[in-house]
């Protein structure tokens, strides 16, 4: 029984072993096609900008542009956008038209 | 039955088993962008901070064993380890051996600082920080790799010694002293 449950303890730790599978598991992804079609990150701050925002990183993911910023109220957000439209996408949409 | 000791004290395992959970829970929710997933790594994040905070008190105050004077060894001492075991003649220790106590020391300074570098990329100060944002997932990564090297180092010694060092985690009891043994 004891050493069942030691079997058991060192297999839920050996799951470690794979170290960083790189798992895409974007909160959002977008249909935004071939990258020339994009709008450059800079405009897209700029727009943020206006917005009271303040840009702290744009990074792709799943497609979109992922934004990590303080707003307008000063509050942290993580928010996507189309890399096209630049146009808002909500967290959970799939392929996202823009 | 063989006679036995008590060598890991009940806080001492029960740290022990929930810096494994929190870990464990780290890497599962690290890279699933849920709302929900996020907060579970926040918090288990900070649970493994508080479980070190704990553990270094009890490295100073604790029982024999789970001090780090009683197991965290010299240089020189560790080299001369590490040289038995390579020709296969290294002693059984009671407590830690020079490189499991080593082990200990590197994991602990690894999840702190991963857990505290987390911190930080929810500070608003930090918030969206590329080289913090890095800095931890380096972390992270490096401290997946340590838990692999301490998993290897404990399956080999509980084969070379004949004993269930994961066992003796759970119960907090080894195979009392042998000659030649080191306490």
């Amino acid at each position: 029984m004891l050493i069942r449950i030691s079997l058991v303890a060192l297999a839920l730790s050996g799951a470690f072993l794979p170290l960083s599978a790189a798992r895409a598991t974007g909160l959002a992804t977008c249909d935004s096609g071939s990258r020339e079609s994009w709008q450059p990150q800079e405009k897209l701050t700029a727009m943020l900008k206006d917005m009271g925002w303040q840009v702290r990183r744009i990074k792709e993911d799943g497609g979109c542009y992922e934004v990590y910023a303080l707003n307008e109220k000063g509050e942290r957000v993580e928010a996507y956008f189309h890399p096209r439209t630049l146009a808002p996408v909500p967290t959970g949409s799939k392929d996202h038209k823009g | 039955m063989s006679a036995e000791v008590r060598v890991w004290d009940p806080l001492l395992r029960i740290a022990h088993w929930t810096l494994v959970a929190s870990i464990l829970a780290a890497w599962i929710t690290a890279d699933v962008k849920l709302d929900a997933a996020k907060r579970a790594h926040e918090w288990v994040g900070y649970a493994a901070l508080a479980v070190i905070a704990l553990r270094l008190g009890w490295g100073w105050i604790g029982p024999r064993y789970a001090r780090f004077r009683q197991f965290v060894r010299s240089p020189a001492q560790t080299l001369g380890y590490a040289r038995a075991l390579i020709a296969s003649a290294e002693p059984r220790y009671i407590g830690h051996n020079p490189l499991g106590g080593w082990a200990v020391v590197a994991l602990i300074a690894l999840t702190a600082a991963a857990g505290l570098s987390g911190w930080l990329s929810v500070t608003d100060r930090f918030w969206g920080v590329k080289w913090v944002q890095e800095l931890h997932e380096a972390l992270g990564n490096a401290l997946y790799f340590l838990v692999g090297l301490h998993l290897a180092g404990v399956v080999f010694t509980s084969w070379r010694h004949r004993e269930n060092l994961v066992l003796a985690m759970l119960t907090g009891r080894k195979q009392a002293p042998r000659p030649g043994d080191v306490d």
